[in-house]
C-alpha cells in the first residue's frame, strides 16, 4: 500500500504537468478537447494523492518505522487516532496533505463549472495544476519526501510530541490548510481573468463563496490554534505573536481586506487593480504560511541551513508567481481602470478603503515584526528582535480603529453621506458607547485600552442591533408578519448583508474578550495538603482553593505515559462549592532523558471568567515519583482570566454569520427571472450549494 | 482621486500613523539578540551594558541544572553554541516551560549582572514539534 502510494505520488507529477500545459494551450487555442483533458487531469491528480496519503496512513498504522517520517512522528504505543492524523503531524506529511486538499478543492471547482463559466476554465485548470505540480516537486525533490526510507529499520519510532496529542492540535492544522488551499481557487480565477481578458467583476462573483469559505476556515483555524495554546501550552495565554502564529494571521488580514474591497468593485466598479493585487498577495501569504508553519526559518536563523533547499524552492516559486502576476496586471492595466471616483471622505467606499489600508497596515507591521531579526541582521549584522510588546503596541490602536470601522462601514451611505445621514445613524450609538465606557468606569474599571475597546464595541453592537431592529420592524409592518418570521425573511432575502453583520458581532465579541486580558490575575502559592488559599477575581468573586492531595500514577508506558502526578484541588466560588479541579505533571516515555515533565492545566470556565490552575512545581518530584517520599508540597499558580469564553463564543457567532452569508439563496429562480439588482444569479460554487 | 484632497490626506494619515507606530514600537521594544560570546564581549567593552536588557540564545550545559531548595528558583549554566568556553550561570525565577531539558537550546531574556550571573525574566526553548531530528539520531 505504501509502495503504491509512493508510486502514485511520482505519477502525479507528469499528470499535473500535462494538465498544466494542456490548460494553457486550451486557453490559447480554444480547443475543447485540450481543456477537457486538463480538467480531467485534476481529478486524476486528486485520486493519485488520495492513494499517496492512504499509503502514508497505512505506514503509520502498520508501524513501518523504516520510513523516516513514520519513525519520527509515531511509535508502537501511539493511539490509533494519532496514527491516522500522523498524516499532517509533521512538515513532510503536511505538504502532501496540502496537495491533497488543494486537489479536492480543485476537483470540486472543476466539477461545478463543468458546464458553465467555460471561458474561465482553461486557465483556471492550468493555474490549479501549476500549483499542484509545484507541491509535488517540493515533495519529491526538496528533501521532504514523506516516503523516504532509512537504510535501517528502527525497533520503535520516536513517538509523537505529547504536546501535539491534543484534540485541538489535530484539527487546527487541517482547518488552516483548508483555508489556505480554498483561497487558491479565487487566485486561479483572478489569473484566468487576467489571461482571458474578462476583467469585469465576474471572476469575483464566481469566487465569492470560495473566498468566504477560505476566510471561514482561516478564522476558525486560527481560533482553534488559540484554544490549543490555551489548553496545552500551560502558561495561560492563547496568543504569543510567535512567528508561526503570525504567519497564519497574515493571510487572514489580507483576505479580510479583500472580502471588503471586492464589495466596492462589485458596487462601484472601482479598485480593480487593488483587488487583483490583494488576491495575489493573499495567495502568496498562504504559501508563505504553509512554508513557515512547518519549518524553523524565523525562530532560528541557525536552522536555516538545514532547510535551505526547501526555502530556496519556495522562495523561487513565490518570486515566479509574483513576477508573472505583476506582469499580467501591468499588461492589463488599461482595462483595469476604475469606472468611478471616490466622491466624498464620508462615504462607504471611503470607510471600506480605510478598512483595507488599516488591515494592510496591520499585516505589514506583523510581517515586519516577524522578519525583523532577519532584516536587522541583514542591515546591521546585529540580530535585534521585537517581541509581543511590539506587536501589541502597534496592533492595539490599529485594532481599535478597525473595530470602529466595523460599525461605521455597514451603515454609512455609498458615494456621499450627508450630515443628516451621519447624525441619524451615529448619534445614538456614540452615546451608548460612551455610556457603557462611563458605566464601566464607575464599577472601577480604569484600564484605558480596555475601556476604549468596550466603548467602541458597544458602539458597533448598537449600530448593528439598530439595523436589525429597523429592518425587522419595517418588514413586519409591510408584510404583516410576526417579528421572528420577519427577521427570518429579512436575513434570508439578503444573506450577504445580514450574515456580514453577524460576523461583525462575532468580531466585536472577540475583541471585547481580548480586552479582558487587561484584568488577568496571576498568583502563585506554596501549598501543603489541606492549605486553603483565596484569590479575588476582577469580577468581584472570591475563589477559595484547597490542596486535597497529590497522587502519583505509574503508568509504565501505557499510552506513552511513564507517570503522572495529579493534584486535586477543591474549589469554592463565593463560598459555594464548585467541585474539584485537577492539574498534573506528566512524564512521557517519548521525552528525552532528563527532560522535566509536561504540565496539564486545570480550567474551569464561567461565563465571565476562567479559573486556570497550573501545577507549577512539586517540592520533591523525584521523591513523589519513586514513592519514597511523603512530601506533598507544591507550587500552585492560580490565574483568573476574564472573558476568555467569549473568544470561543464569538468565534461561533462569526462562523454562523459566515455560513449565513455562504448559504445559497432560497429564491434563486426568482432573482434569475427578474433582472433586478442582483441580475447575476448566485453562482453555486460551494459544496453545499449543489 | 486628484480632486479629493481630504481623502488623500486621510490615506497619507493612515500610512503615517502606521509608520509611526512601527517606528516607535521598534525603538521602544527592540531587544538585542546576542550569542553568549557577543554578550560577554559587549559587557567587557562597555560595563553599562550590564543594565541593558538582552536576548541571548545558548545551550544549557548538561548536568548543571538544579533547583534552589525551598525557593522557586532555577539555576543552570548556559554555553555558547559554537564556543563552549563562553559560559555564564543563569538564575530564573519562573515556571520552566515543558520543553526545557538540561541540554536544550534556550533563548533567555534578561540582563547580565555585574557579578556575572544572568538574571532571566523569560525563558523559551528552541525545539519541539517544529523541529525534526536528523536521521542519524534515530540510530543512536
Amino acid at each position: 500500500m505504501t509502495l503504491l502510494g509512493e508510486f502514485a505520488l511520482w505519477i502525479s507529477l507528469p499528470v499535473a504537468l500535462w494538465g498544466m500545459v494542456l490548460g494553457y494551450a486550451g486557453g490559447r487555442t480554444q480547443r475543447g478537447d485540450f481543456v477537457l483533458s486538463a480538467e480531467r487531469s485534476i481529478y486524476a491528480v486528486f485520486g493519485l494523492h488520495l492513494i499517496a496519503s492512504a499509503g502514508i496512513v497505512a505506514a503509520f498504522l502498520g508501524d513501518r518505522f523504516q520510513y523516516w517520517y513514520v519513525a519520527n512522528y509515531s511509535n508502537r504505543e501511539l493511539e490509533l487516532f494519532y496514527k491516522v492524523t500522523g498524516l499532517w503531524a509533521g512538515q513532510r506529511g503536511s505538504l502532501l496533505f496540502w496537495a491533497l486538499l488543494l486537489g479536492l478543492f480543485a476537483s470540486i471547482c472543476v466539477f461545478q463549472n463543468r458546464r458553465k463559466n467555460r471561458e474561465f476554465m482553461p486557465y483556471v485548470a492550468a493555474v490549479l495544476q501549476t500549483i499542484l505540480a509545484f507541491f509535488v516537486v517540493v515533495l519529491l525533490f526538496a528533501d521532504v519526501n514523506p516516503f523516504e526510507r532509512l537504510d535501517f529499520t528502527p525497533v520503535n519510532g520516536r513517538g509523537l510530541n505529547p504536546q501535539l496529542q491534543n484534540y485541538w492540535m489535530t484539527i487546527h492544522p487541517p482547518t488552516l490548510y483548508l483555508g489556505f488551499t480554498a483561497f487558491t481557487v479565487p487566485f486561479a480565477f483572478a489569473v484566468s481573468a487576467l489571461l482571458s481578458g474578462r476583467l469585469d467583476a465576474r471572476w469575483i462573483q464566481l469566487t465569492r463563496r470560495w473566498i468566504l469559505t477560505s476566510w471561514l476556515f482561516l478564522s476558525v483555524g486560527i481560533v482553534f490554534g488559540m484554544r490549543w495554546a490555551y489548553e496545552e501550552l500551560g502558561w495561560g495565554g492563547y496568543w504569543f505573536w510567535d512567528p508561526v502564529e503570525n504567519a497564519s494571521l497574515l493571510p487572514w488580514l489580507t483576505a479580510t481586506a479583500f472580502l471588503h474591497s471586492i464589495q466596492i468593485q462589485e458596487n462601484r466598479g472601482m479598485l480593480k487593480v487593488w483587488n487583483m493585487s490583494l488576491v495575489l498577495l493573499t495567495f502568496l501569504l498562504t504559501i508563505f504560511a504553509t512554508f513557515l508553519t512547518r519549518s524553523g526559518l524565523i525562530e532560528s536563523v541557525h536552522s536555516f541551513a538545514q532547510e535551505l533547499r526547501i526555502a530556496i524552492i519556495f522562495l523561487a516559486f513565490m518570486g515566479a508567481v509574483l513576477a508573472a502576476s505583476v506582469v499580467l496586471i501591468l499588461y492589463r492595466l488599461p482595462q483595469l481602470r476604475s469606472e468611478n471616483r471616490i466622491e466624498s471622505f464620508f462615504s462607504r467606499e471611503s470607510a471600506f478603503l480605510f478598512n483595507n489600508l488599516i488591515l494592510i497596515g496591520a499585516a505589514f507591521s506583523v510581517m515586519f515584526g516577524t522578519m525583523f531579526p532577519l532584516i536587522s541582521e541583514g542591515f546591521t549584522g546585529q540580530e535585534i528582535s521585537v517581541g509581543p510588546p511590539f506587536f501589541e503596541r502597534v496592533n492595539f490602536p490599529i485594532g481599535l480603529a478597525l473595530l470602529a470601522l466595523a460599525g461605521i462601514g455597514p451603515v454609512i451611505a455609498w458615494r456621499r453621506a450627508t450630515r443628516k445621514n451621519l447624525q441619524k445613524n451615529f448619534s445614538t450609538p456614540v452615546l451608548v458607547g460612551a455610556a457603557v465606557a462611563a458605566a464601566l468606569w464607575t464599577t472601577g474599571a480604569r484600564h484605558p485600552l480596555a475601556l476604549t475597546t468596550w466603548g467602541i464595541g458597544a458602539f458597533v453592537l448598537t449600530i448593528i442591533a439598530t439595523e436589525f431592529w429597523k429592518g425587522t420592524r419595517a418588514r413586519a409592518r409591510i408584510e404583516g408578519e410576526g417579528y421572528l418570521l420577519a427577521l427570518f425573511h429579512l436575513v434570508s432575502r439578503n444573506r450577504r448583508r445580514w450574515g456580514g453583520y453577524v460576523v461583525h458581532v462575532g468580531m466585536v465579541m472577540i475583541f471585547m474578550a481580548f480586552a479582558g486580558a487587561a484584568y488577568n490575575v496571576d498568583q502563585r502559592f506554596l501549598m501543603e495538603p489541606g492549605d486553603v488559599v483565596e484569590v479575588a477575581s476582577p469580577m468581584g468573586h472570591t475563589y477559595q482553593l484547597r490542596h486535597d492531595g497529590l497522587s502519583v500514577n505509574l503508568a509504565n508506558g501505557q499510552r506513552n505515559l511513564l507517570w503522572q502526578a495529579i493534584v486535586t484541588v477543591s474549589v469554592w466560588k463565593d463560598g459555594e462549592p464548585q467541585g474539584i479541579l485537577t492539574t498534573e505533571k506528566r512524564q512521557y516515555t517519548t521525552q528525552e532523558m532528563g527532560s522535566p515533565p509536561m504540565t496539564e492545566v486545570g480550567i474551569r470556565s464561567y461565563p465571565l471568567e476562567d479559573l486556570y490552575l497550573i501545577l507549577s512545581e512539586l517540592d520533591d518530584l523525584q521523591g513523589a515519583v519513586s514513592a519514597n517520599s511523603e512530601a506533598q508540597g507544591l507550587y500552585l499558580q492560580v490565574l483568573v482570566k476574564p472573558l476568555v469564553s467569549w473568544i470561543w463564543f464569538g468565534c461561533l457567532i462569526l462562523a454562523g454569520g459566515t455560513i449565513i452569508a455562504l448559504w445559497p439563496s432560497v429564491d434563486r429562480r426568482k432573482s434569475a427571472a427578474t433582472p433586478s439588482t442582483q441580475a447575476v444569479p448566485e453562482p453555486a460554487v460551494v459544496v453545499a450549494a449543489d | 482621486m486628484k480632486k479629493n484632497g481630504r481623502f488623500m490626506v486621510g490615506l497619507v494619515g493612515v500610512a503615517a500613523v502606521v509608520t509611526y507606530l512601527i517606528w516607535t514600537g521598534v525603538s521602544e521594544t527592540m531587544v538585542y539578540y546576542l550569542t553568549p560570546v557577543e554578550l560577554l564581549e559587549r559587557v567587557e567593552a562597555d560595563p553599562t551594558f550590564h543594565d541593558v536588557g538582552v536576548k541571548v540564545s545558548g545551550q544549557v550545559v548538561k548536568g548543571t541544572y538544579r533547583r534552589a531548595d525551598g525557593e522557586h528558583l532555577h539555576l543552570f549554566t548556559v554555553q555558547d553554541l559554537a564556543d563552549e568556553s563562553a559560559t555564564f550561570s543563569v538564575e530564573y525565577r519562573n515556571a520552566l516551560p515543558d520543553t526545557f531539558t538540561d541540554e536544550v537550546e534556550v533563548v533567555l531574556e534578561g540582563r547580565l549582572r555585574p557579578d556575572g550571573v544572568f538574571e532571566a525574566t523569560t525563558l523559551l526553548t528552541k525545539c519541539g514539534s517544529r523541529y525534526e531530528a536528523a536521521p542519524e539520531e534515530l540510530a543512536g
